[in-house]
């Protein structure tokens, strides 16, 4: 079964809620080729075979769509698709379809994450909000999940430009603190997003042998 | 008993040995072999990590195998889009705070999917990453089948 091509990318639209990949393929074995099954790998995808037809003729061309619901994903995200012909073994399809969908992020935090060390300087850090999209974005809230921080929210132009400045109450022992940033974007997966704060002793503990 | 008819009654034991195991325990098995030198950057193979390493498991497999048979104190991390990211943003942030107030140190995260062919970790992986935590982060070659096989699941412990 030949496939030009068995990677889509779609670059979606902010506020729509699934798209669709179209595969085409066509025999070119020289021999009937059965679709025999075909799995999405996640409840994301529903798959379908054009027309439901499964047994394929030499030099028969087809059609496999599949349909990806975005749900509360943003990002780069890859979906595949796997496809078994005749007698593939269980753990081998012949066939391995991918969806790359690039969902927009309308909201970006620049860190994602604030970092001190225990007993090192607690001086304040900025997370940098900057909204990419056509219509304003403006911060409503912003709630942390500790007092061990304190926290100020600048605008810097409204709807599209805030800071965020966080100070550690107290540096001496480690800490975590979660941000939660609420917006007004009408688009619900981007209305809510989260930073986080952290108190910790150096870096990462590295107790593993090298591979 | 000529040598023979010996040599007939034995290899028909040992025929008939094989098909019962066949039959009771089914075809044999192969076990993952991880080849430290097919590695990519961002891979380790399971023997390189002992038990009692400083290791934050990230399951990248649906709700229901994580629960089902996933690593012990591994949390999870798909990208199935009924999921709440913030969620598994905030669950892993304060599994790697616990282990590090208890160890000292933050732990290393590997994250593990169904096996070695489902993409899914590298991409949650990347994800982790992004969260500027300082982690290194690694993908586990040979998934969850991997682990079983070398007796790290719930699964293989015989606790569900």
């Amino acid at each position: 079964m030949d496939f030009p091509t068995t990677l889509r990318e779609i670059h979606a639209p902010p506020d729509v809620e699934s798209v669709t990949a179209d595969f085409e393929f066509t025999n070119r074995s020289g021999k009937p080729v059965d679709i025999a099954k075909y799995d999405p790998t996640c409840s994301c995808i529903s798959v379908q075979i054009e027309n439901g037809k499964l047994h394929y003729a030499p030099g028969e061309s087809g059609l496999v769509r599949a349909q990806f619901k975005m749900g509360n994903l943003s990002g780069v995200v890859d979906k595949m698709v796997a496809l078994w012909l005749d007698k593939d073994p269980e753990e081998k399809p012949s066939v391995a379809l991918t969806v790359r969908v690039h969902i927009p992020i309308l909201v970006s935090l620049e860190p994602k994450t604030l970092k001190w060390e225990v007993n090192g300087k607690g001086e304040p850090q900025t997370i940098h909000i900057t909204m990419h999209h056509d219509k304003p974005i403006r911060v409503v809230s912003v709630t942390a999940s500790s007092d061990s921080f304190k926290h100020e929210l600048k605008t810097i132009e409204e709807g599209k430009s805030y800071d965020l400045i966080v100070t550690p109450v107290d540096i001496k022992t480690m800490c975590l603190g979660i941000f939660r940033i609420e917006t007004d974007c009408q688009i619900k997966r981007h209305q809510i997003q989260q930073v986080f704060a952290t108190i910790r002793r150096s870096s990462p503990g590295d107790a593993v042998a090298k591979p | 008993m000529k040598p023979w008819r010996q040599l007939a009654v034995i290899a028909a034991c040992a025929v008939a040995a094989a098909l019962g195991t066949y039959v009771l325990k089914g075809p044999p098995g192969r076990l993952f072999q991880c080849d430290p030198v097919s590695l990519k950057p961002d891979e380790v193979c399971l023997d390189r990590i002992p038990k009692d390493a400083n290791v934050l498991w990230v399951d990248a497999r649906s709700r229901a195998h994580w629960k089902k048979d996933g690593v012990e104190k591994s949390v999870l991390w798909n990208l199935d889009e009924t999921e709440d990211m913030q969620a598994f943003e905030g669950a892993l942030a304060l599994a790697i705070q616990e282990i590090a107030e208890k160890s000292g140190t933050p732990p290393r995260v590997i994250v593990y999917c169904g096996d070695e062919n489902c993409g899914v970790s590298r991409q949650v992986a990347k994800r982790i990453r992004e969260l500027d935590q300082e982690l290194k982060v690694s993908v586990l070659r040979g998934g969850w089948r991997a682990l079983n096989e070398a007796g790290r699941t719930r699964k293989s412990h015989g606790s569900l």
